[in-house]
């Protein structure tokens, strides 16, 4: 069974505009998904429509419940956490995490919300008025708030925004822990380390469709794929006459070549050691996660 | 269960507020009995027995039942808009009808509590003893059920505090202050009691009042029915809203 199956998934408002545009992919159970895509390319409306706010044409289904047949059911199985900052300022950080446990029909979890208080660096604000808390703060009580039912599914839109560093990756500990669990995690983030860190799977979408879809051991081999940039320091600023098609940059004795690919970059230091250019310096530029999302994008 | 946590949260929200939601309504109706009741104590109810004073409690207890249960629905809706946390209730697994239901029982439960204290804190002003306890009962409820209803409407269709000021101004208070609270409307001229006739407040403001003194204007079995329908029409209206997710699902 799949945590989260979207089938042909389009979105098309009343002015017309295509949000989404037959969008399909699956979560297996337990996959750690990271959703990517500029500003406006429907990352949020899709997750909206997941989420049952959004009225959407095709299926989605959570843990094997279709939205459109038992959408309380399925909201049940997952805990999301929206991008904007939302809270209820009659509540206590404490208070906010009973009244959600009610939403969600879980009772005596006393230990459970203490707990990821704690998880979330909030306990001592336990007991303060959610209107005082920084926005950062409010950020890690929206996580809090996805997780008092403990879901199977768990989708965080944006949920690092505004958070500092240090508990940044505190966060991804706690999120990390609860994969290991056993939850699915479909994340959607600004900051493309943490996908590539995180995620096991990499979902692409632009302008409402999927570009691509492929796991991070598939995008590493496209990253070997990707032209790599390659700077040399020889000694002396002796160089091959031969490889000089490939040097897009000189600066005094230092080089640098565009390769087609790692391959490349292999066959270009055997020639210029067999060459007898002595190399005194060098640095490899691989393909990063933003390069392979801008290719894919075409830029 | 999600329908009583949220009936739950809405009683948490208005209570923790409560000098702003019961002491001011109470001090509203009291400075209102002291001024009116005592400037106007001359003036006839067209009821024999019944001063000015005690005709006027009944009024002022069920205005505040009404306008608290408007209040209740209208303000959580457009609070909940405005900080974005109306997205942690439309994401909860709460249908539609419960969702609707807990916060019209919630208003009810406000306008209802509200009324109480304000009865409790004017009734020394009058000498009654109540006729109809049913009466007074079914009216209230069922006036903050109509006025509940159309704090739903109001909070799922404006998206501001100020439209939502319209909607008091210009749809609230002229209902209330046409039904009758503090005149006996056969004491109108004829225009505006013809008008008067046309508010539906007035009929839960008279079948309220019978309750208390024994008297109405209307027939009170029509009365009754005519708010039952009228609470089930601007119900049905609501939900419907709500339901279609207008102005909070796209």
């Amino acid at each position: 069974m799949y945590a989260l199956e979207i089938n042909n998934v389009s979105k098309i408002y009343d002015n017309k505009f295509t949000a989404l545009n037959d969008v399909s992919f699956k979560l297996a159970a337990g996959d750690f998904v990271g959703l990517l895509g500029v500003n406006g390319a429907g990352k949020t409306t899709l997750i909206s429509a997941v989420a049952g706010i959004n009225s959407y044409h095709g299926q989605i289904k959570v843990m094997g419940i279709d939205l459109q047949n038992d959408l309380v059911a399925a909201k049940k199985m997952m805990g999301i956490v929206p991008q904007e900052i939302a809270f209820d300022p009659f509540t206590t950080v404490y208070q906010t995490l009973k009244l959600q446990s009610g939403l969600y029909g879980v009772k005596n979890n006393k230990s459970w919300l203490e707990e990821i208080v704690v998880r979330m660096h909030l306990e001592d604000k336990i007991n303060a008025n959610t209107r005082s808390l920084s926005g950062g703060m409010k950020r890690r009580l929206m996580v809090a708030q996805a997780l008092v039912h403990k879901p199977p599914l768990i989708i965080l839109d944006e949920p690092t925004a505004g958070v500092d560093v240090e508990i940044r990756k505190n966060l991804w500990d706690f999120i990390t822990e609860l994969h290991r669990q056993g939850h699915t995690i479909l994340l959607t983030t600004h900051y493309l380390e943490e996908v590539e860190k995180l995620c096991n799977q990499i979902v692409m979408i632009d302008k409402g469709k999927v570009i691509a879809r492929s796991s991070k051991e598939e995008l590493n081999r496209k990253a070997n794929d990707m032209p790599t940039i390659f700077e040399v320091e020889t000694k002396d600023g002796l160089f091959l006459d031969e490889l000089r098609s490939l040097v897009v940059a000189t600066e005094s004795n230092k080089y640098t070549l565009r390769l087609a690919n790692n391959d490349q970059m292999m066959l270009v230091l055997n020639q210029l050691m067999a060459g007898g250019i002595k190399i005194e310096n060098m640095n490899i530029s691989k393909p990063k996660l933003e390069d392979i999302f801008l290719n894919y994008l075409g830029h | 269960m999600p329908f009583i946590a949220l009936i739950k949260k809405e009683i948490y929200r208005f209570s923790s507020i409560w000098v702003q939601t019961i002491l001011g309504p109470l001090a509203t109706a009291l400075l209102y009995q002291l001024i009116f009741g005592h400037q106007l104590s001359s003036v006839s109810t067209g009821i024999a027995h019944i001063n000015y004073a005690t005709y006027l409690i009944p009024g002022l207890v069920i205005m505040q039942v009404l306008l608290n249960s408007f209040g209740n629905s209208s303000s959580s809706l457009i609070q909940s808009k405005y900080t974005g946390n109306i997205i942690f209730i439309l994401m909860a697994p709460i249908s539609n009808w419960s969702m609707y239901a807990a916060y019209l029982i919630s208003s009810i439960i406000r306008g209802v509590a509200v009324g109480t204290a304000v009865y409790l804190g004017i009734v020394w002003f009058g000498s009654f003893e109540l006729q109809h306890f049913w009466a007074v009962l079914y009216f209230a409820f069922m006036g903050a059920a109509i006025t509940g209803g159309l704090g739903m409407i109001a909070g799922i269709l404006c998206e501001k505090f100020d439209q939502l000021a319209g909607f008091q101004s210009f749809v609230m208070v002229p209902l209330i202050y046409l039904s009758g609270i503090f005149f006996n409307i056969q004491h109108f001229d004829p225009l505006w009691k013809s008008i008067a006739m046309l508010d539906p407040f007035l009929y839960i403001v008279d079948g309220f009042r019978y309750g208390f003194i024994g008297a109405a204007n209307f027939n009170i079995i029509y009365g009754s029915l005519f708010v039952l329908v009228f609470a089930a029409v601007v119900n049905g209206i609501g939900f419907g809203l709500l339901k279609r997710g207008v102005k909070f699902k796209h």
